[in-house]
């Protein structure tokens, strides 16, 4: 919806993806007759730039199959959430897409869904049901991805300072790489760890991160395994005057990112991603496989990308768009594909 | 023969030092209304708090239809048969209920009432209630609607649905207008005739008139009078409430140079009788009326806090009608008002910022306050009124009563007011402060015209060169303050007889 | 001899806790004590203090604002959609957040004396109203350079170099680079603030609407103008904060900025102990921030994990209110 921009470029990419003759095939019944269908998402956090580019891949890709597309926001209340289902159940939808929520409320609410012959995927959420297949982006390989990244420029041996805030679910997956990461490599040292999501995120991180490399000049890497944290330890550095000595590795990316990675003398050195935005493709194609009476199987995983400095300095890489442009397996995961399935015009 | 209702003996109680009810002795009678008289500070209220269960007395006793009467507390009087009606209304009924569940909701409390409220049932018995007593209004309205005196006739109502011995109406009429009082006064007439011992607490000459078939009065902890042979003598009452030692003060009367304040045909309400009064250069006038006669609305009025219905106020010629309190005190207009703990003092501040708090403008220098300057008008007036304190540093909360009143009069003395409006300036002041005080506003007199809003007529002998008295918001005597005569001065309170002994304006 | 102490204690144990503090810390974490450290404890301290003083002239009349986050959160957004987007220069951006932060505050003020709604509800009101007005000029996404709008175009505003600067310049003081602007503003405003409320009429009349509304109405003064322009007050110096907020981060943050409203009124309501004041006042609250800042800087240099934070804050927050309700009371009481 937000492309009229990047038409030409988006023609010569669907082309280069082979995805262009997509519409060549009718689909299987009932997405043969699309406007007849009716998903539901099903949503438990929805405030800021990831979730809100989650939702712009659900709607792109529910729009290029032409189904009918209902978003049911809880706003973080669980057991709105759950409430939430039972009404799309009672809606009379085809399939549901849970994004996140809590195990203990969903569980039974998804089961429900799935008693009313209704196809169900879940993003992000464990909701403990063999009909149901999980979506998940691979926070243990953005980390992992990541940290390979931090060695190849650092080599083996650094004290690095790490940010975590346990008990927050994509942090705990990220963590368990870098508790691998330092097992493996002993030369590899956590001098520091900090971490708080006291809002605004990056503003609360960089006080601590000041603090913590002012108590720990021979920190030279920093691992902030999610943006907000990434920017705060850059805030810090800066301020510091050491931006060009720090190294930072994180995970996730935005348009504001991108500036940051590539201002002058950013010690922003790699991050790893998955575009939201196909997370949601793929959650909404896994539930059109389903709806035709395919397997997607019991999970899809969105494999993520890594991306460095100097890539977006050598392609002079502004925002996503330009990334998705310059990087194909940004804008587009090849899983959840059938030679029916329409995708999302770019 | 009949029981008495409530018989008091000897009643004693105390707050520390202070002795609030010396040996009372009241006897109520069934089917009779009995009218409690007393100033402020008199005894009445703590009087009613022991009898009605609130507080214990310190000694005597009491008995209730002839067995011992001693409540434990105020559920324990209602209880046994004491019922009162507070004068805040609001305490007696549910504002956001409507009227049916507010006359019944003693009913709703009993436990043998079931766990669900039948609500057809419960509107009949409302409406028998609503009947009985005369009450005519949609059983379905919310209280917070009604009328100041619906809300009355409720309370009441509830209360009578205990089936009370005695009933207690403390200044019931205080908020209300003539008719809703006439209202009133007719459901007493009917509990009168249901054989209800009523002890009525008023002020108002007027319905004590209308519905006392006795007057029992108070002063200063005990019982100064008690009338009760027809026809009632309600001008000794006023005097037994009032007192007046007679002071040793003298007074060098002043007649005052030229007007200053002139009210031409003043109406305080709607339907009030106008006021024409005239306040002279150098002159002290005190106003005096008992609680409700209009001299509090007055003082608003001149203040700026409210609007007459009608007329003019002058001064110094030029018509004077503040838009606020601001306005006022631009115009030259000061009041030092009533209840300064409420109304005056700050408790955060210290002496000199208490005192000097209205002017502060013409004590900074652009917009910075010089706390020399402050600090120095304040000595001065510390030293001119004899204000006790360490420094003008200290909190205003170290000072006793009278100090702190002295210190809430200098505040209107630092610059030179056209009108000085004193309301009740001796409420809670011992006797030196008072005499301090009073010596202080005669001393500067000259070149203001000052008003004095009292209740008491010792306390107006003592100060005042003029006494004017108010009755129902209109000016019904006035007596020069030499050679008074006390008899007519009292009447004229009581709203006896309209007379004067000084010339009217 | 006990109440010559008691007094001592109150008057003079925020500070004294304060300077042990800084004593332990030097010792205990290496690097702590310094001009560099000074530093960056100020600049941590600079917005949530310089939200602080703001709700300190609310808590002076007697009111409360809640919405001073939001406030902030909003200006930080509106800077952001003003350069950023509308391509707006440095001046105008700081004024539409400056004039959007009066506005806000006068519509509380009015809310309060106008309408009669109590003041924790109105600005309770404007907060959430605020939260939620950010997000509707970009649909709930952050602002930043080079970000696709709803109409396909590119945002091709920068944040420019000035605005940046207010965030982030720093001044020569005995180092090179030391101190940051967002310290020199909030020391700046802690000063004005003072003198207004301490040492002008218009503060000293605040304070008497604030002990005793009725009695300052009685002498005349405009009471209902002052508690607008406390308001005022509030929402101009949120938005200085949340301007400085956006100026740090180079982006506007969706953020709720309940986090920035709860550090401020801790460090406001710390302030009431500091010296024995009992009551609102700029140094205290400047000084409640300070402390707030010093002993997070100690604790985070010290490797303590992120939740021992707020229960420091929190354990801090009790002892100054058990300072300033508890001992205070016996004092005055002892006094008589």
């Amino acid at each position: 919806m937000l492309r009229r921009h990047f038409m030409a470029l988006a023609s010569a990419a669907s082309l280069a993806l082979g995805a262009g003759a997509a519409t060549a095939q009718s689909a299987p019944a009932p997405l043969d007759n699309p406007g007849d269908v009716t998903i539901a998402l099903v949503r438990y956090l929805s405030t800021g730039d990831f979730f809100q580019a989650y939702l712009s891949g659900v709607e792109t890709q529910a729009a290029a199959l032409g189904v009918n597309l209902r978003v049911l926001d809880s706003r973080q209340d669980a057991a709105l959430q759950a409430d939430m289902v039972d009404q799309a159940i009672a809606l009379g939808v085809d399939g549901i897409i849970i994004q996140h929520g809590l195990t203990e409320s969903m569980r039974d609410a998804a089961q429900r869904a799935v008693d009313a012959g209704i196809k169900v995927v879940a993003f992000d959420v464990n909701v403990e049901n063999d009909a149901i297949p999980q979506i998940e982006q691979s926070d243990y390989l953005l980390g992992k991805l990541a940290l390979e990244q931090a060695i190849t420029d650092n080599g083996a041996s650094f004290a690095a300072g790490y940010v975590y805030v346990p008990g927050i679910a994509p942090l705990d997956r990220r963590h368990v790489a870098w508790e691998e990461v330092k097992a493996a490599n002993s030369g590899i040292t956590e001098a520091a760890r900090i971490g708080t999501l006291d809002n605004p995120i990056a503003n609360s991180n960089a006080n601590q991160a000041r603090a913590a490399l002012q108590a720990n000049p021979n920190i030279s890497v920093f691992f902030a395994p999610y943006n907000e944290f990434a920017k705060g330890v850059k805030i810090a550095a800066d301020e510091l005057g050491i931006g060009g000595d720090l190294s930072i590795y994180s995970a996730d990316i935005s348009t504001a990112d991108i500036a940051l990675m590539r201002e002058a003398g950013s010690g922003w050195k790699a991050t790893v991603a998955t575009n939201p935005a196909v997370v949601g493709e793929v959650s909404v194609r896994a539930l059109a496989l389903m709806l035709t009476g395919e397997n997607p199987g019991a999970s899809v995983i969105v494999p993520p990308t890594l991306i460095t400095q100097s890539f977006l300095n050598d392609e002079n890489i502004r925002n996503m768009e330009d990334l998705g442009s310059k990087m194909p397996q940004f804008q587009h995961a090849d899983v959840a594909m059938a030679d029916w399935m329409p995708l999302p015009t770019r | 023969m009949s029981v008495d209702a409530l018989k008091v003996n000897g009643l004693q109680k105390s707050f520390g030092k202070n002795h609030v009810l010396r040996g009372i002795d009241v006897t109520l009678e069934p089917g009779s209304v009995t009218v409690l008289m007393g100033a402020n500070g008199a005894g009445k209220s703590t009087l009613v708090k022991v009898i009605c269960g609130h507080q214990r007395a310190d000694g005597g006793s009491m008995t209730l239809a002839g067995h011992p009467f001693d409540p434990a507390n105020a559920a324990d009087a209602i209880r046994q048969g004491v019922v009162t009606v507070h004068q805040s209304i609001d305490d007696g009924v549910i504002p956001d209920l409507d009227v049916a569940n507010n006359l019944m909701l003693d009913r709703l409390v009993e436990r043998s009432h079931g766990l669900f409220v039948r609500e057809r049932h419960l509107r009949a018995a409302a409406a028998k209630v609503a009947a009985e007593m005369g009450i005519d209004v949609n059983l379905r309205a919310r209280v917070s609607d009604l009328s100041v005196a619906d809300r009355q006739m409720i309370a009441i109502a509830r209360a009578m649905a205990r089936a009370p011995k005695v009933l207690i109406l403390d200044e019931p009429t205080s908020s209300l207008s003539a008719t809703e009082a006439d209202r009133l006064f007719a459901l007493i007439d009917r509990l009168r005739d249901q054989g209800v011992a009523i002890l009525y607490i008023s002020h108002r000459m007027s319905d004590i008139r209308r519905i006392a078939d006795r007057i029992i009065v108070m002063r200063d902890g005990a019982i100064s009078g008690t009338f009760d042979t027809a026809p009632l003598d309600y001008e000794a009452a006023v005097t037994a409430m009032l007192g007046h030692r007679m002071t040793d003060v003298d007074v060098a009367v002043q007649s005052g140079s030229g007007p200053v304040l002139e009210l031409s045909d003043l109406r305080l309400t709607q339907g009030a009788a106008p006021i024409n009064l005239e306040a002279r250069d150098g002159e002290v006038v005190a106003l005096v009326g008992l609680l409700g006669s209009g001299k509090s609305r007055l003082a608003e009025i001149l203040y700026g806090m409210a609007r007459p219905a009608s007329g003019t106020v002058r001064i110094n010629g030029e018509n004077y009608a503040p838009s606020s309190v601001e306005d006022a005190v631009a115009q030259g207009v000061f009041m030092s008002p009533k209840d300064r703990g409420t109304n005056a003092v700050i408790a955060a501040f210290d002496i000199a910022d208490n005192m000097t708090l209205p002017f502060l403008k013409s004590l900074s220098v652009g917009s910075l306050l010089s706390a020399a300057r402050q600090k120095t008008r304040a000595q001065e007036m510390v030293g001119q009124l004899g204000i006790v304190c360490q420094s003008v540093s200290d909190g205003i909360g170290t000072l006793s009563g009278g100090n702190q009143q002295k210190v809430m009069i200098a505040r209107w003395l630092l610059e030179p007011a056209q009108v000085l409006l004193l309301d009740e300036p001796f409420q809670g002041v011992d006797i030196g402060a008072r005499r301090d005080i009073g010596r202080h506003i005669r001393a500067t007199a000259t070149g203001r015209a000052t008003l004095v809003f009292l209740a008491e007529i010792d306390e107006a002998l003592e100060i005042a060169d003029r006494i004017v008295v108010m009755n129902e918001g209109a000016i019904v005597g006035e007596h020069k303050n030499q050679n008074v005569d006390l008899a007519a001065l009292v009447a004229n309170i009581s709203g006896a007889q309209s007379t004067a002994t000084g010339p009217q304006p | 001899m006990n109440d010559r102490f008691l007094d001592f204690a109150i008057r003079y144990g925020f500070l004294i806790l304060l300077f042990g503090l800084i004593v332990y810390f030097s010792l205990a974490a290496p690097g702590f004590f310094g001009p560099l450290s000074a530093a960056f404890v100020l600049q941590s301290v600079a917005i949530t203090g310089i939200l602080a003083l703001g709700v300190t002239c609310t808590l002076v009349v007697g009111g409360f604002d809640l919405s001073i986050g939001a406030v902030a959160t909003s200006a930080l957004m509106l800077s952001a959609y003003s350069m950023v987007i509308l391509e707006h220069p440095t001046v105008v951006a700081v004024f539409l957040c400056l004039g959007m932060g009066a506005l806000v505050g006068l519509i509380n003020g009015l809310l309060i004396v106008k309408f009669r709604v109590p003041d924790l509800l109105a600005t309770l009101g404007m907060m959430f109203l605020l939260i939620g007005l950010q997000r509707i000029p970009t649909q709930g996404n952050s602002i930043a350079t080079g970000m696709t709008l709803t109409d396909g175009t590119v945002a091709e505003g920068t944040f420019s170099a000035a605005f940046l600067w207010l965030g982030r310049h720093r001044f020569d003081v005995v180092i090179d680079r030391l101190l940051p602007m967002p310290v020199v503003i909030f020391i700046g405003i802690a000063v004005l603030i003072w003198l207004f409320l301490g040492f002008t009429r218009h503060g000293r009349l605040m304070y008497a609407i604030g002990s005793n509304e009725r009695a300052a109405a009685l002498v005349g003064t405009p009471v209902n103008r002052y508690k607008i322009a406390a308001y005022m007050i509030s929402g101009v110096t949120a938005s200085i904060g949340g301007i400085l907020l956006a100026a740090r981060l180079g982006r506007g943050d969706i953020a709720s900025g309940n986090n920035l409203l709860l550090d401020s009124v801790a460090a406001a309501l710390i302030g009431f102990a500091v010296l024995g004041a009992a009551r609102p006042n700029a140094f205290g609250t400047a000084i409640g921030a300070l402390f707030v800042g010093i002993l997070l800087q100690g604790m985070t240099m010290m490797n303590a994990p992120y939740y021992t934070q707020d229960f420091v804050k929190g354990a801090v927050l009790v002892a100054a209110l058990v300072f300033t309700f508890y001992l205070s009371s016996r004092r005055s009481g002892a006094g008589h």
